[in-house]
């Protein structure tokens, strides 16, 4: 049985002006795992990470860490921070400070680190997240992709246990987003728990361990991504789309191209692998 | 003002320490606003005008433009100065009258007003000297470690930054409107730009609460730590501000006697 390092129970949250954004929660977030929550625009799935690191305290049920339900006082809250650490979509309102460099030193400061340390992590930020060319820049020189990835430099420097990022491709070009899923499979094999949101089936179902499908504030399903995507009626219940792969290996069985014992592909690599050598004969035209 | 930000990180001068760029902005613009004679205002404008220009490789079209910028204010409050009105012709070095009156200019008056206008010139150069060469957030950590209060510095911090942000939310609310004919009539405008600022206010509480919640993730408890990039200290440069300022004071002095 894996350890569960976080926990959302019976979880309900309403806005203060009365909208129900949460309903009925029960999450658990294995250690270590790659956890993705899908769903379609306002399901909820920031407001759910906000509860994640004591942001927004929850209506009714709790948050817990590690089993135990996290406090609310101040101190407490510090330390859960320093352990979840968040990546907000909208760069702009993470990033407080005009220079790059003060801004990814901010977050390991507050933890209490000496400067040295600090510096290192900077710079260890810096490299992974390559914006090491953009450290003497201001940040609204930048463009939108570079303040993403600084913005993610200054959460990583911090070196949290579980790393959650709210649509961490949206706005990256392609050549980016590969990179940044590079750099979660490298954060991954370092025994960080890591959770994204996102819209992009295709990226949640070739990357995670395990997935959350959320609609209108409620987890709908939760599961393994193989598992899930053959649902359609579930996939269109949350305004989601079949990722490619998917799509095609169905296609294939249909067409008796598959046995329908074929296991799912993962990558289009294992998909090719699995697609049968057929000799063609091209018949001359008469 | 894009523009001075821009130049101040990408000038030549911007590996320099910022004390010392602060430090010989602050020495020339004292001596320049303290000093007795017309001479030294021009000394130190064409002291920095050439750092400016030479050194720290500002187009020398930039720094004109820049220059022209309080010109025209300088020139009204300079005019008030020169000329008087008054009922008693005498003392006018160049007068006109009408009706009894005399409205002129005195020689005292027009040497005042020279020398006014002289100093603010130069004092305005020394301080596009600091704006062109020195990013702001720089500025704000040479203030930090003079014990300026920490409450002034996170806020230049945050609204420096938040000028930006808030500048590009009113750039794209404008170009919205601008694309559907927002701006096509006086009325219009009116009403299109009284809009873009009610959205901007309501868009300015949201940033700020996204701002602190995304702050408070990253364990802030109220007091905004960062770490700034240390610059190497250049004695050859204290030499050199010191090998500058020392002849304008001793020239001040000088002449006051």
């Amino acid at each position: 049985m894996p350890e569960v390092i976080l926990e959302a129970v019976d979880l309900d949250y309403f806005y203060p002006d009365g909208t129900n954004a949460l309903r009925n929660i029960n999450l658990q977030v294995e250690k270590g795992e790659k956890l993705t929550i899908l769903g379609s625009n306002g399901a909820g799935k920031s407001t759910l990470f906000m509860q994640f690191n004591g942001l927004y305290r929850p209506t009714t049920g709790c948050i817990q860490y590690q089993g135990h339900a996290i406090s609310y006082k101040n101190k407490a809250l510090i330390e859960l921070r320093k352990k979840v650490g968040i990546v907000f979509q909208d760069p702009d309102s993470q990033l407080f400070s005009s220079s790059v460099y003060q801004d990814i030193s901010f977050g390991p400061l507050n933890l209490g680190l000496s400067e040295h340390e600090v510096k290192a992590r900077v710079k260890q930020a810096l490299f992974d997240t390559e914006t090491t060319d953009l450290e003497d820049k201001p940040t609204h020189l930048l463009s939108y992709g570079q303040k993403k990835r600084v913005s993610i430099a200054g959460v990583l420097a911090m070196e949290p246990e579980v790393i959650i990022f709210d649509e961490p491709t949206a706005g990256l070009d392609p050549r980016h987003a590969r990179e940044f899923m590079q750099l979660l499979k490298k954060l991954s094999t370092e025994g960080k728990t890591i959770i994204i949101s996102t819209h992009d089936v295709d990226l949640a179902y070739s990357w995670s361990d395990r997935l959350a499908i959320m609609s209108s504030g409620e987890i709908i399903a939760h599961g393994e991504p193989g598992e899930l995507f053959l649902q359609p009626e579930l996939i269109e219940r949350a305004d989601l789309a079949l990722p490619w792969l998917i799509d095609m290996y169905c296609s294939l069985v249909e067409k008796g191209w598959l046995p329908p014992s074929t296991p799912l592909p993962k990558t289009k690599a294992d998909l090719l692998m699995i697609i049968p050598l057929v000799p063609i004969t091209i018949k001359p035209m008469l | 003002m894009i523009n001075i930000d821009s130049y101040a990180y990408s000038n030549n001068l911007k590996t320099i320490h910022p004390g010392e760029k602060s430090l010989f902005a602050v020495i020339t613009m004292t001596v320049c606003l303290t000093s007795p004679t017309y001479i030294t205002p021009l000394l130190v404008l064409a002291l920095m005008a050439g750092v400016i220009i030479l050194k720290a490789g500002i187009p020398s079209r930039i720094f004109i433009k820049l220059m022209l910028v309080p010109l025209s204010f300088l020139l009204i409050s300079v005019l008030t100065i020169a000329f008087s009105v008054s009922t008693n012709p005498s003392g006018f070095w160049l007068a006109h009258t009408l009706y009894g009156l005399t409205i002129g200019i005195r020689y005292p008056d027009l040497i005042t007003a020279a020398q006014l206008f002289l100093r603010s010139l130069g004092a305005v150069s020394c301080l596009y000297f600091l704006a062109l060469t020195t990013p702001m957030t720089e500025i704000i950590t040479v203030l930090h470690r003079l014990k300026v209060p920490a409450i002034i510095t996170e806020l230049m911090v945050l609204v420096y930054r938040f000028i930006f942000v808030l500048m590009e939310t009113a750039i794209t609310i404008h170009r919205a409107q601008a694309s559907r004919s927002g701006y096509v009539s006086l009325k219009v405008s009116y009403r299109s730009l009284s809009r873009l600022f009610s959205s901007l206010l309501g868009k300015v509480f949201v940033k700020s609460q996204e701002l602190y919640n995304a702050m408070a993730a990253r364990c802030y408890t109220g007091e905004i730590k960062v770490l700034t990039k240390k610059y190497p200290v250049s004695l050859k440069n204290y030499f050199l501000i010191t090998g500058l300022g020392l002849p304008l004071i001793l020239f001040n002095m000088l002449w006051r006697r």
